[in-house]
């Protein structure tokens, strides 16, 4: 009898104003269009029919670094990119994700080389890195997943944290 | 390794604490120089085979001499005569895929040119079906404009100009090859010079205007300047960039432009909380700063 649900608990759901947000944020994470290399042709067919990222909230790919969540850094960077990156993850509104696909933008991949940046954790903070030479269509959507759940256990605080910690 | 008679001291276990990872002993930086210039040539081609002929005539001749001292011996002790020598034949190359060698030029477009520009011409063959011309450096823009003009040439496309870094040539640095077409006749040319370092060669925009870029790209790779150029200015990398990637004694990961952090870690604590828990874990963990 303790267990059942008041006649208000049918109607109400009790939640904290974080969470709502947070399932707002994951529910809808709208990515850059931001292809690099052949990364990027997975990436559309990811997008595409057959795989269909808008089942996650993540189909419309944004033209405008002002209008997304995600960027999907897909292929090589270059040492020439890596300000332009910079420059285009800087423009991105809070809150801000950044997934690096395949082996070339995680750990600059076969490029070890003068004018590959080896990582593109040297230029954007990444929260998911996904492998693979290119990583197929499951594996970005593994990888978005990956995001939204650690979107879904985020705090506001977190963001925080560093320049609190910093402080003392 | 250990060699206390050297007097050399034992080399110490690298000290505790967080790991640094040596960029100047990594192999990707040491520079390898080629020792020999292998570039295509029926001069050159002529005098190694003459080479190898002298040196097959100069061991033959050992061997008879041997073989007289060695009968004169015999002759001395009453010993009977030792077998005379057989000539070794010369080994075949029975490889599949045999390196195509220079040869005297036949093609008519050759003799063309050797009779329009005579003594500018420093060298004609022909190696795999493909025609070459060595001209002398001064004299390309000339001889790319009567490769475009004369009636009998007609290339009327620059397919490709590049250049090769060669350290170990003695007499020039670089050779500069244009590798023209002619879409009318079907035929393929390539115009060659040879260039030291330093030497500014004309610019064949006056003649082919695609060569705008490619000598861009030619400026940027190994740092030739072309006199007379519209805008020689690098076009693959990056304004400001240090060095000339294509020449050989450029290291492959470049001269630490690639290791510059381009976040902004506030006072490098995040590099140093990552640097000490890599060192923990005995992870080989590259130093992120230009050096």
């Amino acid at each position: 009898m303790l267990n059942q649900p008041t006649a208000l608990e049918h109607i109400l759901i009790t939640t904290k104003v974080e969470k709502v947000l947070n399932w707002a944020r994951a529910s809808s994470v709208w990515p850059m269009t931001f292809g690099l290399a052949c990364c990027a042709i997975e990436m559309m067919a990811a997008g595409a029919a057959r795989f269909d990222f808008d089942r996650f909230g993540a189909g419309i790919f944004r033209a405008s670094p002002r209008q997304s969540d995600l960027m999907i850094v897909a292929g090589t960077v270059t040492y020439k990119m890596a300000p332009v990156i910079k420059r285009l993850y800087d423009q991105m509104p809070e809150p801000k994700w950044v997934i690096a696909m395949g082996s070339c933008a995680t750990a600059g991949g076969p490029f070890d080389s003068y004018h590959t940046i080896q990582g593109v954790d040297k230029v954007v903070p990444v929260d998911v890195f996904i492998p693979g030479c290119p990583p197929r269509p499951e594996s970005l959507i593994y990888g978005f997943l990956k995001l939204q759940d650690k979107i879904m256990s985020s705090s506001i605080g977190d963001r925080y944290k560093e320049l609190f910690e910093a402080a003392g | 390794m250990d060699t206390p008679e050297n007097g050399t001291p034992t080399p110490e276990a690298p000290a505790a604490g967080p790991y640094v990872y040596d960029l100047a002993a990594s192999p990707q930086r040491q520079v390898v120089l080629p020792k020999t210039a292998p570039l295509p040539s029926l001069k050159a081609y002529r005098a190694e085979v003459a080479a190898a002929q002298a040196a097959d005539e100069a061991k033959w001749q050992k061997m008879l001499a041997d073989f007289e001292t060695a009968k004169a011996k015999a002759a001395e002790e009453g010993k009977p005569e030792p077998k005379a020598p057989v000539r070794p034949v010369p080994r075949k190359d029975d490889n599949d895929v045999k390196t195509p060698f220079p040869t005297e030029a036949a093609d008519p477009d050759l003799h063309r040119l050797v009779e329009l520009l005579a003594d500018k011409v420093e060298e004609v063959f022909e190696q795999a079906g493909e025609l070459v011309c060595q001209v002398r450096k001064e004299c390309v823009l000339e001889t790319l404009l009567l490769c475009r003009d004369d009636e009998q040439l007609k290339y009327d496309l620059l397919a490709d100009e590049t250049a090769t870094h060669f350290p170990a040539a003695r007499d020039f640095a670089f050779s500069v090859v244009y590798q023209l077409t002619s879409i009318s006749r079907r035929k393929k040319l390539r115009i060659r010079i040879l260039i030291p370092e330093g030497f500014e060669p004309d610019s064949a925009f006056p003649a082919y205007p695609t060569a705008n870029w490619l000598e861009r790209e030619i400026y940027d790779m190994l740092g030739i300047r072309f006199r007379q150029h519209p805008d020689m200015t690098r076009i693959l990398c990056p304004e400001g960039w240090e060095g000339w990637p294509l020449r050989k004694e450029y290291p492959v990961v470049g001269l630490g432009q690639r290791d510059i952090d381009f976040r902004e870690d506030r006072s490098g604590v995040l590099m140093r909380m990552a640097m000490e828990k890599a060192g923990q874990m005995g992870i080989n963990l590259k130093v992120p700063k230009a050096d």
